[in-house]
C-alpha cells in the first residue's frame, strides 16, 4: 500500500492532541481540533479534553451541542470538561486509566465512576472509541475545511500509549481505535513518541547532541500520570542506534495533583480567615491556583502573585475572595512537596494500615515524583543486569550500572509540567545529587504538550517509507503463563503458582517465537483459563524459562483463555496435546497461539478482562 | 457597538471631571476594557484580511461553507458572552461599583483583568503597532497605512514625517473566534444564562 501521510493521535488522560506528517511536503503540523466550547459555541482548539458529559435530555437542544458530522457520542472536548465538573454525575474523566485499571472489566459500562444517573452508563472502552472517534472525524473535518480530502486508506495510523501500559490495555486500545473506523493503526510508546518529537525538532543536529554511550532518561509527566523509560544510545558503524532498555510502572500522578494540591493550600488559608468555598469556588480557586503558578514559574522577578475567585452570583463585591501566592509557598508545596531531594534509595511508600480503602482509580498512594523515579531507575539498574545484551548497551557510559541505580546522562523532558524551568531544575538538580555531583544534561525540547502526537506522526512517516531513524523496543514486558504446582497438599499451605516464560523481553514486531520442547495437554470442546503474567524487570528471561514463584516474583496481567473446539479424529473431551507459539504482529500486537504438536492446526488465545 | 462607543466617550469624559479624581484608575481600567470591545465588535464585525498563514503553521479549519449561518449580531454577544465567562466582563460593568473602597474594586479588578486578559491572548493575537515604545521619536515612511498611524500636532509637508509615539497603537493579526452554532433564531443568543443549582 502506498502510504501519503501518517496521522499521529496522543490519546491522553486528560488531554488528548493530533498531528499530521504529509509525505508530500515532508511537515508534520499539529491539526487544531473542532469542539463544542458553549451551547451554541464551536471552535477549534489544539488539545481536545479527553471528558465526556453525558447531558439530560432536557439540557441542551441537539443542534446546540452538535458538531459537523454526525455523531451521538454526547458531548466531548472543552466545554464536556468545563460543565461537567458542575454536574459531576454526568461526567467520564480518566476513561484512559480506568482501561488500563486491573480491578474492573474496561468492557463494563461503568462510567461516569459512582455516579447515580438514570441514562445509560459507559465501558471504558466505549468512551476511549468514542474519543479516537472524534479525532479522526476533527481531523477529516479540518482537512476538508482547508480544501484537503485525506483518505484514511493511504494514512499510516500512529496512535500513542503509556509505556507502562500492559498487553491488555495495548490490545483494547487498538480495538477502539479499529472499532472508532481507523485503519492501519500501529501503537507506540508515549515516551518514543516524545524521543521521536525531539530528533525532528532538532533536526540533523540532534546527532551532534547524544553520543553512543548516553543513557537518555525520557520524563513525562503529564495532566494525570507519569511515564519513564530509558533509551540507550549505542555506536554501530559509524551510526547512531537507539534501544529503549527499560520502562516503568504505571503511574497515576502528575501536574493535575500539584494544581490540587496548591488549591488545598490556598484554601485553607481563607478558611483561617473564617471564608468559607463553596464546590463552584473551590474549582475557580484551581483555575486560579494554575495561573498563579504559571505566572510565577515564567516570571522569575515576581516574589507574589494576587489570587482571586469571583463570587458565583452576578455581584462580584459582595463575595470575591482574595489571596496571594508567594513564590515560597509555591516552591514549598510544588517543588519540595512533589519534588523533594530525596535520596535514590528512598522509594514510594506503600498504603497500608488502612483496611477499608475507597475503591476506584489506583492513584498513586505516595505524591512525591522523587521517590518513584528512584524507584524506576534502581528497577532499570536490575532489569539491565538480568541479560547480557541490554548490559553490553550501557557498556559505553562508565559506571552507569555500578551502584544502586542505572545512571542516566541526559534527560527528556515532555508533559506540560516541565514547560516550567524550575520544575525542569529541580529534576536536573536530584539527578546531579544521585550522581555524586555530576551533572545530567537535558536535551532542549518544545511544546512539551503538544510533542507525542507530533512525534508519532514523525515515526509513522518513518515506518512507511522505511527511511529514517527507529528506536529498537521491541516488547517492554517478558509474558508468562502460570501453572499450578503439583505438590502433595498440606494444611495452610498454598503451594506457589509456577510461571513459564512464553514472550521475551525486548521480542521484535514481526517475529514469533515457538516453545520447543514443551507440550501441554488441552482437553477438546470447552474452555479452557490460564492466569497470565509480566515483568518488566526480567530482561534475562528466555522463552520456556520456568520460575518456581510466580506470585512473588511477577505481576499478574489477566487471564486468558482458549476454546478448543472438538477435533475431527478426536474423541470429546480428548486431550490433544499442543504447543505454545508467540506472536508479536507487524503492528506490535501480542498474540498467543496453542499449536497442535502433531498437525499444522492453531488456535488464538484471547486475553479476557481483568476482574477480581 | 454605538452604547460602548458612547460609554467609552462618558467614561473618557469623566477623567477631566475633577469629582472622580478618587475613582480614576478604575475608569481607566473601564475605558480600557470597552475600548478592548470596541476594537473586537470592529474587528468581529468587519473581519480583516488574514496575512498569509506562515509554513508551519497548525492547520486552523475555518467554518465549512454550507452553513454559512454566522450572524454578526449573534458574534458580538457571543464576544461578550466569552469576556463574561472567562472574566466576568459584563458582571463587572453591571454592578455599580460607586459604594466600593478603592482596595475592593483593585482586587476584583485584578479578576477580571487576569480572566478578560486570557480570552484575549486565546481569541487574538494583538501587537503594538509602533513597538518603540511611548516616547521614542520615530520616522513615519512615505506611502503608511493610514489607519495604523494617526498624526497630530503640526503636519505640513510631505511624509516622511518624524514625531514622537504619544501612543504606540494597536492591531490584531489573526482573530480565531469562537463561531455560533444556530445564529438563525429569532431572537439573539444570551451573554450568560442564569444558573440554577438543582438539589
Amino acid at each position: 500500500m502506498s502510504y501519503q501521510f501518517s496521522l499521529g493521535i496522543d490519546l491522553g488522560t486528560s488531554n488528548s492532541a493530533i498531528a499530521v506528517a504529509d509525505f508530500e511536503t515532508g511537515e508534520v503540523s499539529i491539526v487544531e481540533i473542532t469542539q463544542i466550547l458553549a451551547p451554541n459555541q464551536i471552535g477549534e482548539m489544539p488539545t481536545l479534553a479527553s471528558a465526556l458529559y453525558i447531558p439530560n435530555p432536557q439540557e441542551f437542544p441537539d443542534a446546540d451541542v452538535a458538531v459537523p458530522w454526525k455523531s451521538d457520542d454526547g458531548i466531548i472536548g472543552h466545554f464536556a470538561r468545563e460543565h461537567g465538573t458542575l454536574v459531576p454525575d454526568r461526567l467520564v474523566t480518566s476513561a484512559k486509566s480506568w482501561l488500563s485499571n486491573p480491578h474492573v472489566d474496561p468492557r463494563k459500562a461503568i462510567l461516569p465512576w459512582a455516579s447515580e444517573i438514570p441514562d445509560e452508563k459507559l465501558s471504558p472502552f466505549e468512551c476511549s472509541r468514542r474519543y479516537l472517534a472524534h479525532l479522526k472525524e476533527g481531523f477529516l473535518h479540518a482537512g476538508a475545511a482547508q480544501g484537503r480530502s485525506w483518505d484514511l486508506d493511504h494514512g499510516q495510523i500512529v496512535l500513542t500509549v503509556p509505556a507502562s501500559f500492559d498487553e491488555v490495555a495495548r490490545n483494547l486500545t487498538y480495538e477502539a481505535a479499529e472499532a472508532a473506523g481507523l485503519k492501519n493503526v500501529v501503537l507506540l510508546e508515549e515516551p518514543q513518541a516524545a524521543f521521536y518529537a525531539w530528533t525532528a525538532q532538532a533536526g540533523k543536529d540532534w546527532r551532534t547532541q547524544v553520543h553512543p554511550g548516553d543513557i537518555v532518561l525520557v520524563c513525562d509527566v503529564g495532566g494525570g500520570t507519569a511515564d519513564f523509560s530509558l533509551i540507550a544510545v549505542t555506536g554501530k558503524d559509524g551510526n547512531l542506534a537507539l534501544d529503549r532498555i527499560s520502562v516503568g510502572e504505571h503511574l497515576l500522578l502528575g501536574g493535575d495533583n500539584m494544581d490540587l494540591a496548591l488549591a488545598y493550600t490556598l484554601r485553607t488559608r481563607l478558611e483561617d480567615d473564617g471564608k468559607s468555598l463553596d464546590d463552584w469556588q473551590f474549582l475557580s480557586l484551581i483555575h486560579a491556583s494554575r495561573a498563579a503558578k504559571v505566572s510565577l514559574f515564567l516570571d522569575p522577578t515576581l516574589d507574589q502573585v494576587a489570587v482571586t475567585v469571583p463570587s458565583r452570583g452576578s455581584g462580584l463585591f459582595a463575595g470575591t475572595l482574595a489571596t496571594r501566592l508567594e513564590r515560597a509557598t509555591l516552591e514549598q508545596v510544588v517543588l519540595d512537596g512533589f519534588l523533594e531531594m530525596t535520596q535514590v534509595t528512598d522509594v514510594p511508600v506503600e498504603t497500608g494500615g488502612t483496611a477499608l480503602q475507597e475503591f476506584g482509580l489506583p492513584y498513586a498512594s505516595d505524591p512525591v515524583i522523587s521517590k518513584h523515579l528512584a524507584r524506576f531507575l534502581t528497577r532499570s539498574l536490575k532489569n539491565v543486569k538480568a541479560s547480557e545484551a541490554l548490559t553490553a548497551l550501557v557498556s559505553g557510559r562508565p559506571g552507569a550500572i555500578e551502584g544502586a541505580y542505572l545512571k542516566p546522562s541526559a534527560v527528556l523532558f515532555n508533559g506540560g509540567v516541565f514547560k516550567a524551568e524550575p520544575v525542569r531544575q529541580r529534576v536536573l538538580d536530584l539527578l546531579r545529587s544521585w550522581n555524586d555531583g555530576e551533572a545530567v544534561r537535558a536535551l532542549e525540547g518544545d511544546e512539551p504538550d503538544l510533542a507525542v502526537a507530533k512525534g508519532a506522526a514523525f515515526y509513522g512517516k518513518n515506518r512507511a517509507t522505511g527511511q529514517g531513524l527507529r528506536i529498537k523496543a521491541g516488547t517492554a514486558r517478558s509474558y508468562y503463563i502460570g501453572l499450578e504446582s503439583s505438590m502433595p497438599a498440606v494444611p495452610g499451605f498454598k503451594p506457589p503458582v509456577k510461571a513459564l516464560c512464553v514472550v521475551p523481553q525486548g521480542m521484535e514486531e514481526g517475529s514469533d517465537c515457538l516453545i520447543e520442547g514443551r507440550e501441554f495437554g488441552l482437553v477438546t470442546g470447552k474452555p479452557a483459563s490460564f492466569r497470565f503474567f509480566s515483568s518488566e524487570i526480567r530482561s534475562g528471561d528466555v522463552p520456556g524459562q520456568i520460575l518456581p514463584n510466580a506470585e512473588r516474583e511477577l505481576e499478574e496481567t489477566s487471564r486468558i483463555e482458549v476454546n478448543l473446539p472438538v477435533l475431527e479424529g478426536f474423541a470429546e473431551g480428548q486431550v490433544i496435546p499442543v504447543r505454545i507459539d508467540s506472536v508479536v504482529t507487524e503492528t506490535g500486537n501480542l498474540e498467543l497461539w496453542m499449536k497442535h504438536t502433531a498437525s499444522d492446526q492453531k488456535w488464538k488465545v484471547e486475553f479476557q478482562v481483568r476482574t477480581e | 457597538m454605538k452604547f460602548a462607543a458612547i460609554l467609552l466617550v462618558i467614561l473618557n469624559a469623566a477623567l477631566l471631571v475633577p469629582a472622580a479624581a478618587p475613582y480614576l484608575p478604575f475608569i481607566v481600567i473601564a475605558s480600557l476594557f470597552i475600548a478592548i470591545v470596541v476594537l473586537a465588535l470592529a474587528i468581529a464585525t468587519a473581519p480583516l484580511p488574514e496575512p498569509p498563514t506562515p509554513v508551519a503553521e497548525a492547520v486552523k479549519p475555518a467554518p465549512l461553507p454550507e452553513k454559512p449561518k454566522s450572524d454578526a449580531k449573534a458574534e458580538v454577544v457571543m464576544l461578550m458572552g466569552v469576556l463574561q465567562e472567562k472574566g466576568r466582563f459584563v458582571d463587572f460593568l453591571m454592578e455599580d461599583i460607586a459604594p466600593y473602597s478603592d482596595a475592593d474594586v483593585g482586587s476584583v479588578a485584578r479578576s477580571v483583568h487576569q480572566g478578560c486578559k486570557a480570552a484575549l491572548n486565546e481569541y487574538f493575537k494583538i501587537e503594538a503597532i509602533s513597538p518603540e515604545g511611548e516616547g521614542v521619536t520615530i520616522t513615519v515612511p512615505a506611502g503608511y497605512a493610514a489607519d495604523e498611524f494617526r498624526l497630530v500636532g503640526n503636519l505640513s509637508g510631505e511624509a516622511p514625517f518624524s514625531g514622537t509615539v504619544v501612543h504606540k497603537g494597536w492591531r490584531t493579526t489573526s482573530v480565531k473566534l469562537p463561531r455560533v452554532l444556530n445564529a438563525d433564531k429569532d431572537r439573539l443568543p444570551v451573554i450568560a444564562p442564569a444558573q440554577i443549582e438543582v438539589k
